[in-house]
């Protein structure tokens, strides 16, 4: 048995635990490369300590939970709803489904800089669309909270998708029978998926929006071509942040003191699915 | 007196037929606006790549163009670095996707079946997970640096060894699941059988969880096609691939538009006929286990 | 017959191989060289690529990047010395590894090599230098630059013949008279294009970026005072101008829309004389970039790797690339602004941008760039895009430029630099 696991255990861990563990070491280290070519040595905890009293490092932090926020409440819940409003196995069902997932097959990148021309609050077609019944669209890109509003609109429109293929998958998958015993014993169909599909479709729930929340708070490639973290740090999120300190600014003991703290937390989140799952094991 | 009861529960039926009839037109219309809403950003990256420059920005926005060009894809066809970046980005995605499914389901099976201790189960998860999500924008440089040692830069085998770190946890998290669902009779009749245990796997388990296993590899090739940090940070000329040539229309001075839709439209299309084809795989295969009758 | 043409076959293979020995010290040798994935100075080398090799027996091999991914890259490749790159495109974004850069001194001494390029563009700043030595040669030169409309001009009996901001939105302030009640507007500039704002500040300031002790500085009155009158630009700039990019800026431009636009002229250069893409053809020109500061200069240098096994060959590789037939050719090919005055001074092409070319010269001559590393301009454009858009005041984005700053270094080359252009505080 064990020789099914070597394989993948060797590429994961052999080839990630090198970058990881030096990052580690980076965190507790002073080094920019574009001041000396080689650490300047050991500071203990201070790059951490740094981190979390930098007026900017606090600054992405509230703004990715603002954006992942209001990210995840609306993409769960248009999944959700569009997943029971797409049920069944009809060809226009189908093909709805189908078309529903595209957005999520597009590079980040093309998806970021669609976005940005379709929101221009000019020549955009958004606000034109919104002119046409009578109403002054914002500065989307231009305005500090409309331009949040632009990321979390762009990371909805490309991942709802996802929601409502995992959400309708499990629809499909709870058994005809439990919903046809709620029906005889006069459940309404609000009733039964309260009480009977809600509770079914729980861990399920909780593991799309972990895995959600974790892959929208490191999303760089969409916030980069769309807004580019601006106006000013308006959009400029805890990943844009540690990208900007890695790769733009080469000061790796920074970098790597954000990355971890990023980790405690995703450590947590990831660990509240396992203690909901527990139950199963 | 009877005859007043019939008619009564007409009008009641009549009543539901046309609150339902209301109620299915209001489903038509949201699946309608969704659709829409889906559509028309894609088709207007469509028309934007057959417009001429200077219908770029106009206000209002060009939304019909009065010409169509294809100079964009002219361009682009005609540019040798294009077919380049797609024979290394189709090379990349099949090998990861390859590799991942094999090594994931493997690992996944062979932890689901090793009787371990579920905290030891769980440990091993935890750190393919952590592996999984760790912000790689902190750990490109120290893997340019090991695949440099390795002298692997600038080949394709950067990119895919790079992308596995990411995708072969996820889809072992994945499987795992599903594994742990599959219910063991289903083995032990193998078992008497005297199957060993690669043709249990095989033979046996593989066909149950086929259509998993398809969804798992239909996301990992959607993720492994449209990567770009490890990309653009180990490859160079020969291993360059799609996610960075549409990234190169970004310069210091502004956004080439045309040519920029017109890369997305190429680089979007084989995903999109691939989604197109895969579709019914994705939504019978990931349920991720976690919904039991 | 058969063996007739096998014969004539191999004759012609071996023949340039002989040719090899002698003509060709390099043939053989390697030389990787990067550029910006842009279209235009990548493109312009793979065009010579062919030839290139032939004259010269060198394989090339030409890397072309995404702007940010060319700037990791270079970095990354220096000051690990990983030595990828033989030529490396870049200019002070990547200042901080130039300690690594093969001087070019003796090149050029043995070759004499040289040419007419723009009077200031040779001076350190514009060129690369590194402890005294030569390291980095421009292959491309655009400053800056603010195009106005002649027509409007004219009807309004204004001339554009300011010397400095104030002089320029005195002239604005006259332009917003005569175009009241037109949807013109006096002024336009691609504010939402957040690290743009930069370049016209530095326009307007006049005092050091580098204190006496080598650390990321500005003086306090000036910068509060060019702050504030780059903000006050705003006032004669189309309404909601804080969301415009540099594309739709242009566009603002070319359809008419502004009297003047503070710019990259050679982004809008080819396009304002195109009928289809402009409104304004023959009716506008390019006008001194005002003072005291000076024009902001992009000039990608080539630099040779120190890490790099064949120097001469990649010498021979920039010697191929930056000449002024090549910098003429791209000019009218790709629009690359050249570094040569003999471009400016070819007799067709006055003839042709005869509305550009003086001034353009000029603000050439006065331009300079500035001792940033990437960080310290991420800094220092994002606090100033939260002052343009209204969420901090002048006093707060100072204060806040210069707490970041204090975390930084500025690299000895810079310092250097920032020397050479009189960009440093006496001490």
């Amino acid at each position: 048995m064990i020789l099914f696991v070597v394989p993948a255990f060797i590429i994961v861990v052999a080839v990630q635990f090198y970058p990881l563990a030096y990052s580690a070491f980076l965190s507790v280290t002073d080094w920019v490369l574009t001041e000396s070519q080689t650490p300047k040595g050991f500071v203990g905890l201070e790059n951490f300590a740094k981190e979390l009293s930098d007026e900017t490092f606090r600054r992405s932090v509230r703004n990715s939970v603002y954006i992942t926020g209001g990210a995840l409440a609306l993409q769960m819940t248009l999944g959700i709803c569009l997943a029971y409003l797409t049920m069944g196995s009809s060809w226009r069902m189908r093909a709805i489904r189908t078309l529903l997932i595209l957005p999520m097959v597009i590079a980040p990148v093309a998806a970021g800089t669609l976005w940005r021309i379709l929101l221009n609050s000019r020549a955009g077609l958004v606000n034109h669309v919104l002119s046409v019944i009578g109403i002054k669209g914002p500065e989307w890109l231009a305005h500090p909270d409309w331009a949040i509003v632009s990321v979390i609109l762009l990371d909805t429109w490309q991942w709802t998708p996802f929601v409502l293929l995992v959400v309708g998958a499990a629809i499909a998958s709870i058994p005809d029978d439990l919903l046809e015993v709620a029906a005889i014993d006069g459940a309404s169909r609000w009733q039964t998926f309260l009480y009977v599909e809600l509770p079914l479709l729980m861990p399920l729930l909780l593991l799309t929006l972990v895995f959600r929340m974790l892959e929208s708070l490191l999303s760089l490639d969409s916030i980069y071509s769309l807004t580019f973290g601006g106006p000013g740090y308006s959009t400029y999120t805890l990943t844009y942040y540690i990208y900007t300190l890695g790769l733009r600014s080469f000061n790796f003991g920074a970098a790597a003191a954000s990355s971890w703290i990023f980790m405690v937390f995703a450590s947590l989140s990831i660990g509240l699915v396992f203690w909901y799952q527990r139950r199963d094991w | 007196m009877q005859l007043g009861e019939g008619l009564a529960k007409q009008a009641m039926k009549r009543q539901r037929s046309v609150k339902q009839r209301a109620l299915a037109l209001a489903h038509g219309f949201i699946l309608c606006i969704a659709c829409l809403v889906v559509l028309i950003p894609l088709a207007y990256l469509v028309i934007n790549s057959v417009k001429l420059p200077r219908e770029f920005l106009t206000v209002p926005p060009t939304i019909l163009p009065s010409a169509v060009t294809f100079e964009h894809y002219r361009d682009l066809f005609e540019d040798s670095k294009t077919l380049r970046h797609f024979r290394n980005s189709f090379t990349v995605t099949l090998w990861t996707t390859g590799i991942t499914i094999i090594c994931g389901t493997l690992a996944a099976y062979g932890l689901a079946r090793m009787r371990l201790a579920a905290k030891i189960l769980a440990g091993v998860t935890f750190v393919f997970l952590f592996i999984r999500f760790y912000p790689r924008v902190t750990t490109v440089i120290p893997y340019f640096l090991v695949m440099r040692e390795l002298d692997l830069l600038d080949t394709v085998w950067a990119i895919i060894i790079g992308q596995l770190g990411i995708t072969i946890p996820f889809v072992t998290w994945l499987m795992l699941v599903v594994f742990q669902d599959l219910p063991r009779e289903i083995e032990e009749a193998a078992v008497v059988d005297g199957a060993s245990v690669p043709q249990r796997f095989w033979r046996v388990v593989l066909p149950i969880v086929m259509p998993s296993v398809s969804a798992a590899a239909i996301l990992t090739a959607f993720l492994s096609w449209n990567e770009f940090l490890i990309a653009s940070s180990v490859a160079r000329r020969k291993a360059s691939v799609l996610s960075i040539a549409v990234a190169g229309f970004v310069s210091d001075k502004g956004i080439q538009w045309g040519p920029m839709a017109a890369m997305s439209v190429v680089m979007i299309l084989p995903m999109i006929v691939f989604a197109l084809f895969a579709q019914r795989y994705l939504i019978r295969g990931i349920t991720f286990g976690a919904v039991k009758g | 017959m058969k063996k007739a043409i096998l014969f004539l076959l191999i004759l012609t293979l071996l023949l340039p191989a002989g040719a090899l020995a002698q003509d060709m010290p390099h043939a053989g040798a390697e030389v990787v060289t990067n550029f910006m994935q842009s279209g235009t100075y990548d493109v312009g080398a793979e065009q010579l690529e062919a030839g290139f090799e032939e004259a010269t027996g060198i394989e090339l091999e030409i890397v072309a990047s995404p702007f940010v991914v060319l700037v990791q890259n270079n970095i990354t490749d220096l000051a690990t010395g990983t030595g990828e790159f033989d030529v490396i495109s870049g200019d002070f974004w990547i200042g901080s590894v130039w300690g690594q850069m093969h001087p070019l001194d003796d090149f050029i001494e043995r070759d004499m090599w040289g040419g007419s390029f723009i009077e200031g563009l040779t001076k350190q700043g514009p060129s690369a230098y590194f402890d005294g030595k030569r390291i980095g040669i421009p292959y491309s030169a655009d400053a800056y630059g603010l195009i106005y409309r002649t027509d409007i001009f004219e009807e309004a009996g204004i001339s554009a013949d300011w010397e400095t901001w104030d002089d320029f939105i005195a002239v604005l302030g006259e332009l917003e008279m005569h175009l009241e009640g037109t949807d013109i507007a006096p002024n336009v500039f691609a504010f939402g294009a957040s690290e743009q704002a930069a370049a016209i500040f530095l326009g307007m300031y006049d005092s050091y970026l580098v204190d006496a002790d080598g650390n990321y500085a500005l003086d306090h009155d000036e910068a509060i005072a060019s702050l504030n009158q780059l903000k006050s630009l705003l006032d004669y700039n189309p309404e909601g101008a804080t969301g415009l990019s540099i594309d739709e800026a242009n566009s603002v431009f070319l359809t008419g829309k502004a009297a003047t636009m503070i710019c990259w002229v050679s982004f809008v250069r080819a396009a304002a004389q195109d009928p289809d893409a402009s409104l304004v053809v023959d009716n506008w020109a390019t006008a001194t970039f005002p003072g005291p500061g000076f024009p902001f200069l992009s000039a990608w240098n080539l630099f040779i790797s120190g890490y790099s096994e064949n120097p001469e060959a990649a010498w021979e590789w920039i010697k191929y690339y930056i000449t002024e037939d090549e910098a003429k050719r791209r000019f009218v090919e790709l629009g690359v602004g050249s570094p040569f005055l003999s471009t400016y001074e070819d007799p067709e092409l006055i003839e042709q941008y005869s509305h550009d070319f003086p001034a353009m010269v000029a603000n050439l001559n006065r331009a300079e760039t500035v001792p940033w590393i990437f960080a310290a301009f991420e800094v220092f454009f994002r606090h100033m895009s939260e002052f343009i858009i209204g969420a901090a005041t002048a006093e707060e984005t100072l204060e806040a430029t210069l707490t970041d700053w204090a975390e930084l270094e500025v690299p000895e080359g810079l310092v250097q630099s920032a020397m050479a252009q009189g960009q440093m505080q006496e001490g």
